[in-house]
């Protein structure tokens, strides 16, 4: 086997072997599970009280009373509930005219509502999913109802199967804000979810990072690295050291996914099955009427915002720039972490090179936090293509379709690797000087120093 | 076998080795020596590949140093130290594999070193229990495991007890019989003069001293004598006179004595001798050769005295 192999197996081998590792693996997706169980609860459990206002221009579901006044076209449906209040009208409201009223919602039908089942649901804030469901669950009945009064008053009061089929149609709400008009694109959704990728490369690279320069230090302190660097090139080293760490941490990542995958299947098995609002359930029964027609199954499913905002980030793109840039951001960081290992003699003295190595890190997130309100801003552009940054900042980019195109992509993805083919070269330099000098602290001046020794 | 030529290297504006030259001879201990700092362990990381020489060149077994030479040298550092959560024998294997071993058979090679120095019970234990002495152990074999041509050895008794040193000792020359050539660096002249044939001293980045062990202690001996005689102390101080110096006497009582002599200018033992036996009764004179230690320290100072007159 080939030495950096041979490395790169040791420094894997002994840190998945370990304890914590273990504990880590299995403790991290319940902790995850655990949060995303918790904020689901959180979206389900709303006691906001609701006035919804349905707004109906083509009298589908909203009639003249014998007052003259607008009320519900089925009694049936449409009933107050505890938290849900409705208001009836045939007029169209304007956009500020609702901002200025008590309405929280507003329920609003258009021409083809009758045929096809989709009305608008415009919020001031996007309600929970119950509620959602709840309203929902009126329109289809109302619906349903009206025609069948329809078709009554047709005299048409003999149903067959088609007939059937097309008055139990379903509901499509699409959720609209009442201030921005983003109905499609749910840009803050989706860079919410790159979001969450950002999160997960930034501690992994600080993790994994810090690991490789406590593996460094070690070696130092133990002074097997003389015995070691008789046998391979000092940078045969470093490299196995720092593949063979970021092997851990992409390990760890995807026994995370695997097993929180695992563990919300069971979890939103359980909830749905025993606990949650009767439209979950209801979704169930859609999805199981629907049975095996993957089309119907898809459109159900993104009836769920959730769901929605998942279903419209390119995946593959996804998955394949959180690969590449975890890889590519983590040879940079790691090596440059392997080079402050190698500048000293124990932890404590690690400070002064910390700093300047994590700022950018830290940056990078600050970075990320401010696109979640401005993802378009050119902020988020000019820091997906610094290299320091761009591991975290590109997976908000790639997860809301990058503002500047597939060039920002290619040129951010370039830049990094031609950097950290810069930065390994030079952290090889420092560290392969630094492992051999003990009891000297060494200052910046030293480092450049040691960048130009032969080797 | 090896042979260093002219190696100069420098660091940061502090010079390492100046024009450095040594000739190892095939199959025998090769003593390298010198103050610490001198440049002793820039010297080694220059045959070990760890570093470059700023100049000069090294020929392996009469060829250019190249990187695939590692695997024929074992290399002790005088800081060693090993992975301190790994299993001993996990250890030994992977250092091993390292130098270019495959897995099985450096198993089995290990086992038998491992038995020998009486640690094969430790093979599943790790690192962090084992005494510092098993540690060493483990060291030394993973030093000489892959049966090196050339081994460089930096203070390898360090930390032994004195069994223990015997133990490598005899390993040592026994490895040095069947063909390896052993370069070893130390401070306990004790066993250069034991085991070493040549050395090399080097002190301030030069090598000031080189060659056989037993010419270089002839080369700084200073015509001393120990005479032990019966007779009278006065009649033998007399009789040495202005031709020889008393360096040291030693009374066991009034009529036994035993002195250490130095000849003056051009005298010999044979005038020595004539000059005493006519007052004295000699029982015994022997030749008094400087041990290395001697040499040693006397080869440094000479060095640090030529300095000052500069």
């Amino acid at each position: 086997m080939n030495k950096t192999g041979l490395i790169i197996k040791r420094e894997y081998l002994t840190r998945v072997k370990k304890k914590s590792f273990i504990v880590m693996t299995f403790l991290g997706p319940l902790l995850f599970a655990g949060l995303m169980v918790g904020a689901i609860f959180l979206a389900m459990s709303d006691d906001t009280t609701h006035n919804v206002l349905v707004t109906d221009e083509f009298g589908i579901v909203v009639g003249e009373g014998p007052d003259g006044k607008p009320v519900k076209a089925t009694p049936r449906f449409f009933e107050d509930s505890e938290r849900i209040h409705y208001f009836f009208t045939n007029d169209p409201i304007s956009d500020q005219e609702f901002i200025d009223s008590e309405y929280t919602l507003l329920l609003q039908t258009n021409e083809l509502t009758f045929n096809n089942g989709k009305a608008e649901l415009v919020h001031k804030k996007l309600p929970s999913m119950s509620v959602k469901s709840q309203i929902k669950n009126e329109l289809e009945g109302a619906l349903e109802e009206v025609r069948i009064l329809r078709k009554q008053k047709n005299n048409e009061i003999i149903l067959t199967y088609e007939q059937y089929k097309s008055i139990n149609q379903k509901v499509t709400l699409v959720d609209q804000d009442i201030e921005s008009d983003k109905k499609d694109s749910l840009k803050q959704e989706r860079a919410a979810v790159g979001f969450v990728f950002a999160v997960i490369i930034y501690f992994f690279i600080f993790l994994y990072g810090v690991q490789v320069m406590r593996g460094v230090i070690e070696e130092k302190t133990n002074r097997i690295v003389e015995v070691i660097v008789s046998s391979v090139k000092p940078f045969q080293l470093m490299m196995g050291k720092i593949v063979g760490i970021g092997l851990v941490g992409l390990t760890q990542f995807l026994l995370w996914v695997v097993l929180s995958g695992v563990i919300f299947l069971i979890v939103q098995i359980v909830f749905n099955a025993g606990y949650v609002s009767p439209s979950a359930v209801l979704d169930q029964q859609q999805m199981a009427q629907v049975g095996g027609d993957q089309q119907d199954l898809y459109a159900v499913l993104a009836q769920n915002p959730v769901f929605e905002v998942l279903f419209r980030i390119n995946w593959p793109l996804m998955i394949g720039s959180f690969i590449f840039y975890f890889i590519g951001g983590f040879l940079l960081y790691g090596s440059l972490f392997a080079a402050v290992g190698a500048a000293v003699d124990s932890e404590t003295d690690t400070q002064q090179f910390m700093l300047p190595v994590s700022i950018p890190l830290v940056f990078g997130f600050i970075v990320a936090e401010f696109m979640l309100t401005n993802p378009e801003g050119s902020i988020g552009q000019i820091f997906a293509i610094i290299p320091f940054t761009s591991p975290i900042v590109m997976m908000l980019q790639v997860a809301m379709g990058p503002t500047g195109g597939i060039w920002l992509v290619l040129t951010s993805a370039l830049v990094l690797i031609a950097t950290f083919i810069l930065i390994v070269w030079i952290a090889g330099k420092i560290y392969r000087t630094g492992i051999l000098m003990y009891g000297k602290k060494a200052s910046y001046k030293e480092l450049w120093r040691w960048l130009r020794f032969k080797s | 076998m090896l042979s260093v030529k002219d190696v100069s290297k420098s660091y940061s504006g502090h010079r390492a080795l100046t024009d450095v030259s040594i000739e190892v001879p095939k199959q025998s201990i090769f003593g390298l020596l010198g103050p610490n700092g001198a440049g002793k362990t820039s010297l080694i990381r220059i045959v070990n590949q760890i570093t470059a020489p700023d100049s000069g060149q090294i020929f392996f077994d009469g060829e250019p140093l190249k990187a695939r030479h590692v695997e024929q040298i074992g290399y002790l550092p005088e800081e060693r130290g090993l992975y301190r959560k790994m299993k001993a024998g996990e250890q030994a294997i992977y250092l091993a594999q390292l130098k270019g071993m495959p897995k099985a058979e450096a198993k089995r090679i290990l086992k038998d070193w491992f038995e020998k120095f009486q640690i094969l019970d430790w093979w599943d234990k790790k690192v962090e229990e084992l005494s510092k002495g098993m540690a060493q152990k483990i060291q030394f074999i993973t030093t000489v495991m892959h049966n090196p041509k050339l081994l460089i050895l930096d203070e390898p008794f360090s930390g032994f007890d004195p069994i223990n040193t015997n133990l490598v000792k005899d390993e040592l020359m026994r490895l040095r019989d069947e063909g390896t050539t052993i370069i070893l660096s130390t401070h306990n002249m004790g066993s250069v003069e034991e085991i070493c044939e040549e050395i090399a001293l080097i002190n301030k980045s030069k090598k000031v001293l080189g060659g056989p062990v037993a010419d270089i202690r002839k080369q700084y001996s200073q015509d001393l004598f120990r005479i032990s005689f019966k007779g009278n102390m006065l009649d033998f101080t007399n009789a040495l006179w202005t031709n020889f110096e008393l360096v040291e006497k030693h009374s066991e009582d009034d009529n036994y004595h035993s002195c250490k002599v130095k000849l003056l200018g051009d005298n010999t033992l044979n005038n020595l001798l004539q000059a005493l036996i006519p007052v004295v009764e000699i029982q015994g004179v022997e030749e008094l050769i400087p041990t290395m230690n001697e040499v040693f320290i006397a080869a440094v100072n000479e060095k640090m005295e030529d300095q000052s007159h500069e």
